[in-house]
């Protein structure tokens, strides 16, 4: 069985975001660059199966040539082979670009599964995922928190207010991962996966490998696009209100009235 | 069987070279074992090292510490005493003419004599106070899970020892009485002890005394031939392993860990799994134990109920180590035999089965074993070595190690908070950066606790409050500094930790940096003792050594009292590990009015504050007190006003346990440079 893992590499969430000169993206010059977590828990659900039943892992990214390491680090933490699609003409692709890349790309691969995380932590759009899907023509199912495979047929668990649900699909299909660190707990590579991951197969592929062009994706086929940015504005620092408890309530009180103006 | 005259001494002899023959080749299958282990130098220093065998074995420097080993003193030297007697008691028993006086006059001789019946003497009154201890006292140290084997060995030990004496007394006497009024014999009157014993053989004929004389002898010579045998399949053992082990202790600091080759390709595994991954050294380690429990009698952990108890671990690889070396001795595919006998010794695993998770993860490495085991036993890198192969090999290690190890990883710092914020605590302060200026002479390194702990911010603050004060040219990384990797080579991320010190140890290189001082003991050793192997070649000072310099110069002068009672911390790192135990009193010494109080586990002996050896990142949920609470209480003991600590670990422990014991409002911790630059400071505001 092989699975294809679609890996986002986006800024570390403890990152200081700063907003670039264009004022509609953010400054890369700082940034440490992760694995999407969402996508990180992919990562480990497909490895489980590796485990489980040997299926065979696929790491399928897309992005420039530091994309690479996040990657290798799957690739460390047990997944076979690795592709990258790096193309200076897939950059500013909105959602749909990006899908439009990723499902080329999985023209070329053998696959039986195609996981990826449900959302990406860097713009929260909620979209590739379910596009590669419709793209690639497969069913999707979303928001796994487990995932099981048996018969030609993919097994997840989704939960849903004060409840789970089980739904299944026939292979091939796609899967979307929620869920959270706790529930995944992925893997932390031992050095022998860091040394072997440093010798295995990844590949690098041109928009033109994919049979795309540039018209199809990057800035001039975008559908949505950012207009703006902008960060919170910057928390006040807390007040520690002073006296007894009948002064302190007063003095609430007439804070969340005066100042606050919510009652 | 007169000892000496033909036929017995043919049997003597026999009996001699059998024992001794049986006694090498134990010995000899004893050091093929300890060659299981992989290769260390251990040989360099040779004269310090020897140096360390008069202090520490002839001198029981370490043993004499505490009351109870003064006992062992006594039975130390009686033993080098009586052993000097033992090779005339052989000699006899080749030619019955044999004796010392012949060679040494008979003035040498008396003394000889006399000496050996005060330390006969003071054996037999050490060996009654070791066996009241042991089942009246029996104090804690010396329980054991198997304690019926391990005081039956004890017993078997201490009646061998006694019985000798007293076969030697038996024979003195009766060799006194004989020697009387016969030409060509003689015994020194000055051994009083044996001419006292004498009296038992009053009125017997000559032949009589004859007898008595060869049974003692006799007895005396086979107890002694008995022990010998006995010696290396007991906890005695430590009569064969503490002296070398001593000779080839770690002369560089305390709980130093070795640089893993990681670049090797061929290597298969990282790390220790099986106990013939050890280095020889770490195997000495377990001969030279005589398991007198002084580590677990200091060690934090086994205080507060935690499932480790260095006492045990030392025992359990120990009786592993011996059962398992034979069967790998003997024979060729270990792992075979494995296969075929899944409940023998070679199918346990040493970790799991002799060592147990919990118990690895427990250590603090704080050093207090260490530091008090009379024969410096290492234990910390062998429970390094264990979580290295948990670590990197396995990736089996809690959820929130885990959580650390990532944040390391991603931004350098054990929060995890963003690398590119690690200098703004710096903001506003009179400090730069080398990149604003690297003309400076010192760096300080501030590490992770100083640059993105809230509280230990306050402690940096008033650390750059001193050097502008003392007008050091000083600098700082800020942003571009990183987490020096300590606490992630402790808790085994030995690759973390190489790439991390690589980084770091570049970056600093490339300013030209020759002299820094850091107010993190864990950064300070790890600086200063362990960067060396990446290529540093820096003077490290810590603040306690820097602000006590800069006090002693003038630089620095404290205006204002302060009419408080403080109660000192020695931190782990700083003590034990570096030797610094005077200089953060100095600075504290130097404020007018300080009322300075000591703890009872004080300098060598501190009790670790918990943080150490990664704990500080783990939940601790085993024992029956937190480790830091349990300083914390010490402390409190003496009803301080403020905690001293040199450490923003221990500043966290110590608040911590505070708001336990609901005091953190009675009382403050605080860094010596904060207590510091109050006092040098608050005059002028």
């Amino acid at each position: 069985m092989n699975i294809v893992v679609l890996v986002k590499q986006v800024p570390d969430t403890e990152t200081k975001i700063k907003i670039g000169a264009d004022g509609k993206s953010i400054d890369t010059s700082e940034v440490k660059w992760i694995i999407n977590p969402y996508d990180e828990y992919a990562v480990e659900a497909a490895l489980r199966l590796q485990d489980s039943v040997g299926a065979s892992v696929t790491i399928l990214s897309m992005g420039p040539e530091r994309t690479v390491e996040s990657i290798r680090t799957a690739l460390a933490m047990g997944a076979d082979t690795g592709v990258l699609v790096d193309d200076q003409a897939t950059e500013g692709s909105d959602a749909l670009g990006k899908a439009k890349v990723l499902a080329a790309a999985l023209k070329s691969l053998e696959f039986d599964l195609v996981f990826c995380g449900h959302r990406a932590v860097d713009d929260d759009e909620n979209q590739v995922g379910i596009m590669v899907a419709e793209l690639a023509g497969i069913p999707h199912l979303g928001l796994a928190i487990s995932v099981e495979v048996a018969d030609g047929k993919v097994t997840i668990q989704r939960p849903i207010e004060g409840a789970k649900v089980t739904m299944e699909a026939t292979l091939p299909a796609l899967v979307t991962f929620g869920g959270a660190h706790a529930v995944w707990n992925p893997r932390y590579a031992s050095l022998p996966g860091i040394m072997k991951a440093k010798k295995k197969p990844l590949e690098t592929k041109m928009l033109a490998d994919l049979g795309l062009s540039a018209a199809d994706v990057g800035n001039e086929a975008v559908k949505v696009s950012v207009t703006s940015m902008e960060l919170p504005s910057e928390r006040q620092a807390g007040r520690v209100l002073e006296g007894d408890t009948a002064e302190k309530a007063r003095e609430l009180t007439r804070l969340l009235r005066e100042e606050a103006k919510v009652i | 069987m007169q000892p000496g005259h033909f036929p017995a001494n043919i049997l003597f002899i026999l009996i001699f070279v059998a024992a001794n023959g049986f006694f090498v080749f134990t010995a000899y299958k004893l050091y093929r074992i300890l060659r299981l282990g992989k290769p260390e130098d251990r040989f360099d220093r040779r004269s310090e090292r020897l140096k360390s065998v008069v202090t520490f074995v002839l001198g029981q420097r370490r043993v004499i510490r505490e009351p109870a080993g003064w006992g062992h003193f006594f039975i130390f030297w009686g033993f080098v005493i009586i052993s000097i007697g033992s090779l005339e008691t052989f000699g006899v028993g080749i030619y019955h003419g044999f004796a010392y006086w012949k060679f040494l006059g008979k003035g040498l001789t008396s003394l000889l004599y006399l000496l050996q019946d005060l330390f006969c003497a003071a054996v037999v009154v050490a060996l009654c106070v070791a066996l009241y201890r042991r089942f009246v006292v029996k104090p804690e140290r010396l329980r054991y899970e198997d304690q019926k084997a391990v005081n039956q060995d004890a017993c078997i030990i201490i009646g061998l020892i006694l019985l000798l004496i007293v076969l030697l007394f038996g024979a003195r006497a009766a060799e006194y009485l004989l020697a009387q009024g016969e030409a060509g014999r003689y015994f020194p009157r000055l051994a009083f002890v044996s001419v006292a014993f004498s009296s038992l053989f009053t009125g017997l004929t000559k032949e009589g005394l004859q007898a008595w004389y060869s049974f003692c002898w006799w007895g005396h010579t086979v107890v002694i031939l008995g022990f010998l045998i006995y010696i290396p399949f007991s906890k005695h053992l430590h009569l064969l392993g503490a002296i070398p082990n001593v000779f080839f202790r770690r002369l560089s600091s305390v709980g130093e860990l070795s640089k893993m080759d990681l670049e090797d390709e061929t290597a298969e595994t990282y790390g220790v799994s099986r106990i013939e991954e050890f280095s020889w050294k770490q195997l000495l380690d377990l001969y030279a134990c005589t398991e007198c429990g002084r580590c677990s009698d200091n060690c934090p952990a086994t205080l507060t109920g935690k499932p480790l108890s260095p006492k045990l671990t030392i025992h359990h690889l120990k009786e592993h180590l011996q059962a398992k070396g034979k069967m790998v001795l003997a024979q060729q595919g270990a792992e075979e035999a494995a296969t075929a006998n899944p409940e023998g010794e070679l199918a346990r695993a040493l970790i799991g089965d002799i060592c147990q998770h919990d118990e690895l993860w427990s250590c603090t490495t704080c050093g207090n074993c260490i530091e008090n085991c009379p024969v410096f036993i290492e234990h910390i890198d062998k429970y390094v070595d264990m979580r290295r192969y948990l670590v990197l090999m396995e990736s089996n290690f809690s959820p929130e190690v885990q959580n650390v190890m990532r944040n390391w990883e991603t931004n350098s710092n054990p929060w995890g908070l963003g690398f590119a914020t690690r200098g703004d605590w710096a903001k506003g302060l009179p400090v730069k950066t080398l990149a604003e200026d690297s003309q400076v002479e010192y760096l300080y390194y501030v590490g992770c606790a100083g640059s993105f702990d809230e509280r230990a911010k306050k402690i940096s603050s008033a650390l750059v409050t001193l050097l502008n004060e003392a007008g050091v040219s000083f600098g700082i990384l800020g942003a571009e500094e990183k987490c020096c990797g300590e606490t992630a080579r402790r808790l085994g991320n030995e690759y973390l930790f190489q790439s991390m010190a690589t980084e770091l140890v570049e970056i600093i290189n490339s300013y030209g940096v020759k002299k820094i001082i850091t107010a993190c003991p864990h950064g300070y050793n790890c600086l200063k003792n362990e960067y060396p192997q990446f290529g540093a070649n820096w003077e490290v000072y810590h603040h306690s050594e820097f602000l006590a310099t800069l006090l002693k110069g003038g630089q620095l002068q404290p205006q204002q009292g302060m009419d408080k009672n403080l109660v000192f911390h020695d931190s782990c790192y700083l003590g034990r590990y570096n030797d610094l135990y005077e200089e953060p009193r100095t600075v504290l010494n130097s404020i007018l009015g300080l009322k300075f109080s000591e703890m009872d586990r004080s300098r060598n002996k501190a009790f670790c504050c918990g943080a150490g050896g990664g704990r500080m990142w783990m939940e601790e949920t085993l024992g029956d007190q937190k480790i830091n609470d349990a300083r914390t209480g010490q402390a409190l003991q003496l009803e301080p006003d403020i905690i001293g600590v040199s450490c923003p670990f221990c500043t966290t422990m110590f608040e911590d346990g505070l708001k336990t014991f609901d005091m953190d409002e009675k009382v403050k911790v605080y860094d010596i440079a904060e207590i510091l630059a109050q006092a040098v400071t608050s005059a002028k505001e």
